[in-house]
């Protein structure tokens, strides 16, 4: 085993009866590694994570895990932690009874359990909730129980389904410092799922995106934002002026555009409204909408290539709606995408 | 295929053979051609169906117990409509007790409640035996009418009867006009629960009966100790077939099974 | 919420009164002949002499037995067919729990005369058996316990199907792929998720089961015929056979007792269960 693929999934085809949801997946992810899983909805993130937790059989390839086959090994047998996405506590037992579960099953006793489970309990801040039966907290607390749940079993891979989709703003933000402090902490291999972008960037040593049953890339936080592969996954991080390429020229609604300076070879470009330059450049555009975002203001230009995003500095004179403006879409700032959808 | 993924079939097979089996061994029986009750059936034939309409005794017992049955459930819904709406909608006195001694005839076994009615109603006060058949079998069918009526009741908001009111209309005329619209579905399914549970009793019947006046199942079991011939088979058959078919209809067209 | 009394009382009372006329209080005085003795005052003489003739004792041992085995086994069956139904998927989970019910809709007079054809000794157990030479002679099946066990669980089984189909439904979602991961087996599933989560449908179907066993009286009439009986049977002998007004009194107040002591029995077992393990 290299260190490369603690885990490592296989040629991963998985299926419900007969629609296959998750077709041909490889995936190495490093010991320690926090991994975040994006994409939308129904795109077969927690198909997979069920596959990985050995809770849906693998209908071909392989799921490894720490140098072993697990691919027909039982839930039960396989080390993996899952955090629900509805955390699935067990309503008949209190909160420590919760923590505890696994701990018994696995024949741990006495003070020595009782050490564990006040760890674990304590770790999540939820000490003096211990009595309490799972209906008896909120959303917020009853996450942190699933976590510590599945934490004290020092699972070889902690996988996190939608860990903090249910949680108000602020709480969101706690659980997040929260998440990372406990992996950095124990340094247990983590795969989150997410549908929020800025959460997996914020989070994650590195980011799967997944479209439709296969990933669509994997890359860091700095890849996947600066340097989408596809249209779907630059879309997917903000890049709203997105174009393909043929023959160096865009293609627009206005038809073939030529660009200026030089035409890189890719299928597609791919600018974030900040790349757009405004007040100059050989294109002209008509400001059909504006709004104001703090720091910074966002045109909506009606031109000859369609609708074009653009956002510059709010210490900039505004520009009325209506107005004429020159502006430029500079080849060199895009984003190269390699596909285009 | 392993262990795991043979358990549903094999687990959902075996009960529902053990369940349906018999009945469909008794549909076959009743098709038999032979002299007494067997399977595999001797033969084919329709005679013991053509039977079943030829015996007077059961001519009579069905026409009984029909009139029970709708008889019987229909007196219980005019007693046990007003009472679910005053358990549901009104700040009833003792509404605890109201609701026990309405249900109690179903957790009584029946045939208590049969002996008591004859000895201290029928027997006393020199009742009639179809008179004592029709309040009994009202009585088994009241906790029924009262349990699907009252959960139909419930699933109606209240505020429409308010509503009404608020419009001009008397409390009786809220009821008439919103209330019982809305809870159609629920009475006709409490008649049809009503009706098979009346129709398939035995146990309550089985003191009151007399000379000429029976109910079918009482009359059948009676005429099983006599002649072991497939004609009760048929029968059973065919009032199997018939409730099986109104049940059916009723879940088509009512959702039935919400309210039970 | 109405206020209006008097509006309350018009509407329940002819439902209340009527079944309280015909129902509640000739039971009421049919119990009370029980212990009433013959030469005036109380007495719980009825009682000792009932239970001290053998054969109302074997009698009320297997109503007992007979009850507790059917509610025992349908429990058993009918966590695997339930659980089995409940992962079907939606269009089959339907058809499924329709044939479950079913029965229901059938009388149990031809639900039990059934039985006589596949049990009695011509029947086709009875042919099965000696055609695969298991036995020379035909065995004697029918009017036996083993009869009205096998018609009484057929009669039954539906009831605890049905509560525990909605039982398992109604459990947290992913609670049984929770325990999994947190290394449960799937008997340590049963026993400690499932089970908890479920006991109120099994107490529902349970008391249903057994006070149904207790009732039922087609089936030990016509499956245990007059000499294997059954309290209700019993019953029914001692009024029209003996005429004996105070012994059919004693069982029925038996019958009402052990129906409610097993509701209360169930209840307790289930919360018992549910105290011990909430301790730390
Ligand atoms: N039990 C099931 N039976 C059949 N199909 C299913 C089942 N569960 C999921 N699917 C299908 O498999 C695909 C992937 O579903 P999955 O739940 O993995 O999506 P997801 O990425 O987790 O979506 P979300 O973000 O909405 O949770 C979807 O098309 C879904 O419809
Ligand atoms: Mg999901």
């Amino acid at each position: 085993m290299s260190d490369a693929s603690y885990l490592s999934l296989e040629k991963l085809t998985l299926a419900y009866g007969d629609t296959v949801a998750v077709a041909d997946l490889d995936l190495d992810i490093r010991k320690g590694e926090l991994i975040a899983l994006l994409g939308p909805s129904g795109c077969g993130k927690t198909t997979t994570m069920r596959a990985i937790a050995g809770l849906l059989p693998v209908k071909s390839g392989q799921v490894r895990l720490d140098g072993a086959d697990m691919t027909r090994v039982p839930a039960n047998k396989r080390a993996v932690g899952l955090v629900f996405q509805s955390y699935a506590l067990f309503p008949h037992l209190s909160v420590y009874e919760n923590v505890a579960f696994g701990l018994k099953l696995k024949g741990m006793r006495g003070a020595e359990l009782d050490t564990k489970v006040q760890a674990g309990l304590k770790s999540v801040g939820l000490s003096s909730f211990a009595n309490r039966k799972p209906a008896e907290l909120s959303g917020g607390q009853q996450q942190r129980v699933a976590l510590a749940r599945s934490m004290v079993m020092e699972p070889k891979v902690l996988l996190l389904d939608e860990p903090l989709s249910n949680l108000d703003a602020r709480l969101r933000l706690e659980m997040r410092t929260e998440l990372q402090r406990v992996q950095k902490e124990t340094g247990v291999t983590m795969i989150f799922v997410t549908h929020d972008q800025a959460e997996a960037l914020a989070l994650a040593d590195r980011i799967v995106v997944m479209k439709g049953g296969a990933i669509e890339q994997i890359g860091t936080p700095e890849d996947i934002y600066n340097r989408p592969v596809s249209s779907f996954v630059a879309d997917f991080v903000g890049f709203e002026n997105i174009f393909p390429l043929e023959g160096g020229k865009l293609r627009t609604s206005g038809g073939l555009i030529e660009l200026s300076g030089e035409a890189p070879s890719a299928a597609g470009l791919a600018w974030r409204p900040r790349m757009v330059t405004l007040g100059t450049g050989p294109f002209r555009g008509t400001v059909r909408g504006t709004s104001f975002a703090g720091d910074s203001r966002e045109y909506l230009l009606d031109t000859s290539l369609g609708a074009i995003k653009a956002e510059v500095e709010a210490a900039l004179p505004a520009h009325a709606l209506g107005a004429d403006l020159l502006f430029d879409l500079p080849a060199g700032k895009a984003a190269l995408l390699s596909k285009f959808s | 295929m392993n262990a795991r993924s043979l358990f549903i079939p094999v687990t959902l097979f075996l009960v529902i053979a053990f369940l349906i089996g018999p009945f469909l061994i008794i549909v076959a029986a009743s098709f038999s051609a032979g002299e007494t009750l067997a399977f595999p059936p001797q033969g084919f034939s329709l005679r013991w169906i053509a039977k079943v309409f030829t015996v007077e005794s059961f001519q009579a017992s069905f026409a009984m117990s029909l009139f029970l049955a709708i008889g019987g459930t229909a007196a219980a819904l005019v007693l046990g409509i007003p009472a679910s709406y005053a358990l549901s909608r009104y700040k009833l006195p003792g509404a605890e007790i109201v609701r026990t001694v309405v249900s109690a005839p179903i957790i009584v076994p029946g045939i208590i409640v049969g002996l008591a009615l004859l000895r201290y109603i029928v027997v006393p006060f020199q009742v009639g035996i179809t008179l004592a058949l029709f309040v009994a079998h009202t009585a088994l069918v009241l906790p029924y009418a009262v349990r699907v009526v009252s959960a139909s009741l419930d699933n109606l908001r209240s505020d429409i009867e308010e509503a009404a009111v608020l419009l001009g209309s008397s409390r009786l005329g809220a009821f008439f006009r919103v209330v019982m619209p809305n809870i159609r579905g629920g009475i006709m399914s409490a008649f049809i629960l009503g009706f098979v549970t009346s129709f398939n009793q035995v146990p309550v019947s089985l003191f009151l009966s007399g000379p000429g006046v029976r109910t079918l199942p009482v009359d059948m079991i009676a005429y099983m100790e006599i002649v072991f011939d497939p004609s009760v088979a048929a029968l059973s058959s065919l009032l199997a077939f018939l409730s099986i078919g109104i049940v059916f209809a009723a879940e088509r067209f009512l959702g039935f099974s919400r309210y039970v | 919420m109405f206020q209006n009394r008097a509006e309350a009382l018009a509407l329940a009372l002819p439902a209340a009164l009527f079944a309280a006329a015909v129902f509640l209080v000739p039971v009421v005085i049919l119990l009370s002949d029980g212990f009433r003795s013959p030469v005036g005052g109380w007495t719980i003489s009825a009682y000792t002499d009932f239970f001290s003739n053998t054969l109302n004792q074997t009698v009320f041992l297997r109503t007992l037995k007979l009850g507790a085995l059917v509610t025992v086994v349908s429990a058993v069956i009918g966590y695997a067919a339930a659980f089995a139904i409940v992962n079907l998927e939606p269009g089959a989970k339907g058809r499924m729990t329709g044939l479950v019910v079913l029965p229901l809709m059938i009388s149990p007079v031809a639900r039990t005369y059934a039985w006589i054809v596949i049990l009695g000794r011509t029947g086709i157990v009875n042919q099965a058996f000696q055609a695969l030479g298991l036995t020379e002679a035909p065995l004697r099946i029918l009017f036996s316990e083993t009869a009205i066990f096998i018609g009484l669980l057929q009669l039954f089984l539906p009831l605890m199907i049905i509560s525990l189909i909605s039982a398992l439904e109604n459990m947290p979602k992913d609670a049984i792929p929770a325990a999994r991961v947190l290394g449960a087996n799937w008997f340590q599933v049963f026993w400690k998720v499932v089970l908890p989560l479920t006991k109120e449908g099994l107490v529902i179907g349970g008391t249903l089961v057994f006070t149904g066993c207790l009732t039922a009286y087609i089936t030990p009439a016509i499956l245990g015929g007059s000499k294997v009986l059954m309290l209700e049977t019993l019953l029914y002998q001692q009024v029209s056979v003996s005429n004996n007004f105070v012994s059919a009194s004693v069982i029925a107040f038996i019958l009402i007792v052990m129906s409610f002591a097993a509701n209360i029995l169930l209840k307790r077992v289930a919360t018992a269960r549910n105290k011990m393990r909430s301790q730390p």
